[in-house]
């Protein structure tokens, strides 16, 4: 064994077994709140807790039928849409604010301001302009994504080091290749942590949406059993969304670690 | 000679805060030229304003009063908005900080100077390449910043600079916060690459030794406010061996004399 092999084999070790307990933490926690919830269906019954079997059995029905991909489809149809509108809108945003302090300072409160409007509150007014297609959906689910992306891509912007902007500069570099090239770049932390926060958001902004005006998917079939009293329903319902968050945010994460992988593994960086 | 930089009579305050005074002037009256080819070196005690100085002449910061002159041209405003740092890529400049981006590697962080320049073609990626291997960076071409010592991003941040060959190079104590030994070899790594072009360089240190080591002249600035206290010619033949430079003849006597006027 050569030196420069040693303090790689040593590292290795604990870091294997810690990856194991974990993984062990995790099944463990897991289990235990199935316990639970199986434990909340013997005590309360199943038209108030419906029990994790029945609920797996529906969510599987529902995946043979062909039905839970249909809502899902039509769910993220809305989510996506909207994301991506209000996502772009966020980062655009800022970039072109981010030259003039005096458009930022007339612009910011506004937005700020305008933030505190209960957007579910909207949806009955905006059903009112937009009829009951998916457009008052996507209008809630814009405005929900749209103050989270661009407050984060804000801050990044401002927490961007001058000195990198000011060498580039130096250089002779053109405003828009500093704001591709060290902006963009520095602030794409920032702007991984709002995707991650805005995304389950637009779910649920979606859902809610589907509860009042819908044909389709996941936040319908919640809704319509709940108007059947179809505890196991909602349940599986619930479960479906929770997947799907679940999943985008593996694939939300994924991106981020192939985008920042210039940066120091996090191993490197335990506190 | 004639002077490539000339620096007429500059003054710098900073602009006052709401409700404050005007800040006293950081520089006053401050006059030096450089000739073309000319390594010099300013010392000064900490504080003495000379970032400032040299963010003056790059054109990052504006200045209160005075003329500065590249070329026989006045490049002088006091417009913070007309400010073109660099002016035209004329003038580089090596900070106190390498400012390396984290995310580039060794060699694409030299490679950005020529990117940004629309200048980047085989004849740049080769000469990046044959600095990259006069200041011992070879293999180290794929290293993030953070996987490099100090030492070598002091010298990714130098040949950075040097790849794209701006006739005059401002560096503000580029070696200031490595080891001695690193400091060294960087001055010898930087009297090497400027013996190969000659080029004009303006050497900011609060190091005696370090400007004796490296100028051709020293000027030594006063305290606040910051004029020019002395001139010196440094009357050591060049190539200069760095790290004998405490045992080379006229060394001891010119430390003297310097840094009787640094106060």
């Amino acid at each position: 064994m050569t030196d420069a092999t040693l303090p790689i084999d040593d590292a290795a070790e604990p870091a294997a077994s810690r990856k194991w307990l974990v993984y062990g933490g995790r099944v463990a926690l897991a289990l235990a709140l199935l316990a639970g919830w199986e434990y909340g269906a013997r005590a309360l019954g199943p038209l108030f807790f419906a029990p994790p079997l029945a609920t797996a059995e529906r969510v599987w029905t529902l995946a043979v039928s062909g039905q839970m991909f249909a809502d899902i489809a039509a769910t993220l149809r809305v989510a996506v849409a909207g994301f991506a509108i209000a996502g772009v809108a966020g980062v655009l945003l800022p970039f072109l604010l981010r030259r003039s302090p005096r458009a930022t300072e007339a612009v910011e409160p506004t937005v700020m301001f305008t933030m505190g409007i209960p957007k579910y509150a909207l949806a009955p007014w905006l059903i009112l302009w937009f009829g009951i297609g998916d457009m008052p959906k996507l209008v809630v689910v814009a405005l929900v994504v749209f103050y989270i992306v661009f407050i984060t891509t804000f801050a990044g912007i401002r927490g961007v080091d001058r000195r990198l902007i000011s060498m580039a500069r130096v250089l002779g570099a053109r405003e828009r290749t500093i704001s591709r090239e060290i902006i963009w770049t520095s602030l794409l932390p920032f702007f991984f942590t709002g995707l991650k926060i805005a995304f389950p958001r637009a779910v649920s902004a979606t859902i809610v949406g589907e509860f009042l005006v819908s044909t389709q998917g996941v936040g319908r079939y919640i809704e319509g059993a709940r108007q059947v009293s179809d505890t196991t329903g909602v349940f599986a319902g619930v479960l479906i969304a929770l997947a799907l968050v679940l999943i985008i945010n593996a694939l939300v994460n994924a991106i981020e670690a192939w985008a920042l992988r210039w940066r120091p593994v996090e191993r490197e960086m335990e506190l | 000679m004639t002077a490539l930089l000339e620096i007429r009579k500059l003054g710098k305050r900073f602009p006052a805060r709401h409700g404050r005074e005007p800040s006293p002037w950081v520089i006053q009256d401050l006059s030096f030229s450089v000739a073309e080819g000319e390594l010099l070196t300013i010392v000064g005690p900490s504080g003495a304003g000379k970032s400032t100085l040299l963010n003056i002449i790059a054109q990052t910061d504006t200045a209160s009063a005075g003329e500065i002159i590249v070329d026989g041209v006045p490049v002088t405003t006091r417009d913070p908005r007309a400010l073109k740092p660099g002016i035209d890529r004329r003038i580089g400049y090596v900070t106190q900080d390498d400012n390396l981006l984290p995310w580039r590697s060794t060699l694409d962080n030299v490679l950005f100077a020529l990117e940004v320049q629309d200048r980047l073609d085989d004849t740049g990626r080769a000469r990046a390449q044959a600095l990259i291997e006069a200041v011992g960076l070879a293999g180290f071409e794929r290293y993030y910043p953070h996987e490099l010592s100090g030492g070598m991003r002091k010298r990714t941040a130098l040949i950075r600079t040097l790849v794209y060959d701006p006739p005059v190079i401002l560096m503000d104590e580029p070696f200031a916060a490595v080891d001695a030994q690193t400091r060294t070899q960087l001055q010898a790594d930087l009297l090497r690459l400027w013996e190969m072009g000659r080029k004009t360089i303006v050497f900011v240190t609060h190091d005696i030794t370090e400007a004796i080591a490296l100028g051709d002249r020293a000027l030594v600035l006063s305290k606040q406010p910051s004029r020019i206290a002395a001139e010196h010619i440094i009357p050591i033949p060049r190539p200069r061996n760095v790290k004998d430079i405490f045992a080379l003849p006229g060394f001891a006597a010119t430390y003297e004399k310097i840094r009787a006027d640094v106060q």
